[in-house]
């Protein structure tokens, strides 16, 4: 118990975290787990170093999710101090729960801990990401190295400042060229042309303005190029983004809520209204009216009035085998079925096209279940 | 603006009320009058379908009397006709959430705006039908040339004439066979009358047209061709207080009719 093993508990490891907001993010994902709950909960942190207060917000949000901590464990000092202050237990978990029978060292431990990382590493880790990264950074460093070295070669002629000038000038140009790769490679030629051209003192000015103007060029192009990856990433990110965190929010609240299961036709008439979700197995005839805080699910053909979301959850969403629904509503949005197809009767047939509703911008949209 | 409320009525279930109630109220809208219908058949709607306006109704009659929208939010714009409103009846409720002097408030508001205020009343003598009838001052009684259906409206007849209320009433016969009227199979025009001793208003012929009408949400008078849409539009003008003598539905005037008419001649001729 004391040596950092503990009972009806378990460990959460936010080591890999950076940053005081990453825990949190980790530590409610995971306290948000069903199992987690009324748990204790051992903090292993990495390297960072938190304050008392930081340590005291996690520990309320832990607190808030019906959990406590039982005790932490770091590898800074800093935040060792900062748990004791505000009276957390702080313990070496590492060696205790990694090994508990063979009684390593501390630093054995770890290594073995490294040694296991590595392996983990190389099993779950994206290698064939890291590879072509690493490559990349070589080359930068080559190109780096590269031009550095032609730098002190020009600085040897400082005395004749104007074709010095010149030069470093020219040099610039080829810095802020390299990072364009097409570029990149004739630089590596420019560079010892101009140490030629230094040593027989003639620069040509129209092979230097040339390369200036191209240079313009070349940048007015990046930056139209920028804006338009900015224009097309905003474009994709208000659509993505944000929508796509608050669907799965609101998917997972749906999840929650209370699934009332109706197991036949409910006919003309006949209304159903709901606290949580509502799943009908059986056709939903016209003139009844079906209405759920959450979502509604029409196992059959969904002919009457659906409303979704009917306290503002307008993530809410109606699914049915077949859409014919007189009128639709999820939250504040209405849609009614278009006159063209004004049949007072529902056509029963054999085709079923399985149909999902939801609220895209302000609107109702249905789509087909298989295209989402 | 002092607006005529009319109840559309018949005791009995199945003759026509709401039909009449929907092609009625067309005519007079066609004619140019400011038109409201209302619904009063609660849990058993069906005026919505007959003028196809199913899918946008939001608000009900019962949502007006418990008061969870105003009146005009709940009034229901024709697809076509502009003068043209219907205060739709609940689906999932029943007589009892609407009484007599709720409807009779209902249709003294809608007085100021209207001409006519078309009240279709439910099948029966009880709750539904008292409601009905609250608010209106004439009655149209609609009948069918069937025994059952003609004693139904003389009951209703008699309940109409006990109700202060009602100033007139008149009759309007639906479903009329020529046909079978002329082989001495059904109840001619005038044996109802003088059952009935009211008032005729109209006379309209069984048409099948009237089925698929119904199913397409169009009611009969926007087809131009249709002798009961005729007949209809002409009980619209009657009500309105033109002259418009009945239409002779025993002689088919089409050129069809006459071209039978000539080869029946000719074939029972030959016989």
């Amino acid at each position: 118990m004391e040596q950092g093993y503990i009972e009806n508990g378990f460990i959460v490891d936010v080591s890999n975290a950076k940053k005081t907001s990453e825990i949190i993010y980790q530590l409610s994902t995971i306290l948000d787990l069903p199992d987690a709950h009324c748990k204790k909960v051992c903090l292993k942190l990495g390297d960072i170093e938190l304050s008392a207060s930081e340590l005291l917000s996690i520990k309320a949000l832990v607190e808030s999710m019906n959990s406590e901590i039982e005790f932490v464990t770091t590898l800074s000092p800093a935040t060792v101090d900062a748990a004791m202050e505000i009276g957390l237990k702080v313990s070496e978990l590492e060696n205790k729960v990694q090994a508990p029978d063979f009684n390593q060292g501390e630093e054995a431990a770890q290594e073995t801990n490294k040694e296991l990382e590595k392996a983990l590493d190389k099993i779950f880790g994206d290698s064939g990401l890291d590879e072509p990264t690493f490559q990349a950074e070589k080359e930068m460093k080559k190109l780096k190295a590269e031009t550095s070295d032609s730098v002190p070669v020009l600085t040897e002629f400082k005395n004749e400042s104007e074709l010095v000038d010149e030069v470093i000038d020219n040099i610039q140009v080829v810095q802020q060229e390299q990072e364009e790769p097409e570029i990149a490679e004739p630089k590596a030629e420019i560079a010892p042309e101009f140490s030629e051209h230094i040593q027989t003192a003639q620069v040509e000015q129209e092979e230097e303005e040339q390369l200036e103007e191209e240079f313009a060029e070349l940048e007015d192009f990046n930056k139209q190029l920028e804006q338009i990856n900015k224009e097309v990433a905003n474009a994709y990110d208000s659509d993505s983004e944000d929508d796509f965190l608050q669907i799965q929010k609101s998917l997972r609240e749906t999840e929650k809520l209370p699934t009332l299961y109706i197991q036949r036709t409910l006919r003309s008439g006949q209304s159903i209204t709901a606290e949580g979700n509502i799943v009908v197995i059986g056709d939903v005839n016209p003139g009844s009216e079906i209405k759920a805080k959450g979502d509604i699910t029409v196992w059959g053909i969904l002919g009457g009035i659906a409303h979704a979301g009917s306290d503002g959850n307008k993530y809410a969403r109606i699914r049915a085998l077949k859409m014919h629904a007189i009128q639709l509503r999820i939250a504040d949005v209405f849609a009614r079925r278009p006159d063209s197809i004004n049949i007072p009767y529902i056509q029963k047939s054999s085709t079923f096209e399985p149909e999902e509703a939801r609220v895209k911008h302000k609107q109702i949209i249905i789509s087909k279940m298989y295209e989402n | 603006m002092d607006g005529r409320v009319i109840v559309i009525t018949s005791g009995k279930g199945g003759v026509g009320k709401t039909t009449t109630n929907a092609n009625i109220g067309t005519a007079l809208a066609k004619e140019g009058k400011k038109v409201v219908m209302i619904d009063t058949d609660l849990g058993l709607r069906n005026l919505d379908l007959l003028l196809g306006l199913e899918n946008r109704i939001v608000y009900t009659i019962v949502d007006v009397v418990e008061e969870r929208c105003k009146l005009k939010q709940a009034l229901v714009k024709d697809k076509k006709n502009p003068n043209l409103c219907l205060l739709a009846a609940a689906q999932t409720r029943d007589k009892t959430a609407v009484t007599e002097e709720q409807l009779k408030d209902i249709c003294e508001q809608l007085k100021k705006d209207f001409d006519f205020i078309l009240v279709d009343c439910p099948a029966g003598i009880e709750q539904g039908f008292q409601n009905a009838v609250a608010g209106a001052s004439e009655a149209i009684v609609v009948t069918t040339p069937e025994m059952s259906a003609v004693r139904d409206a003389d009951r209703i007849i008699g309940l109409l004439e006990a109700k202060e209320e009602i100033k007139s009433y008149k009759l309007l016969l639906n479903r009329v066979r020529p046909n079978l009227i002329k082989s001495n199979d059904m109840m001619s025009v005038d044996d109802v009358v003088e059952i009935l001793s009211a008032e005729l208003i109209g006379i309209i012929p069984e048409d099948t047209g009237i089925i698929t009408s119904t199913n397409k949400g169009e009611p009969i008078v926007n087809d131009e061709k249709s002798l009961a849409g005729k007949a209809y539009k002409n009980v619209a003008r009657r009500i309105i207080g033109d002259d418009v003598p009945f239409l002779n539905l025993e002689e088919d005037t089409s050129f069809v009719g006459k071209m039978k008419k000539f080869f029946s001649g000719l074939m029972g001729k030959e016989k």
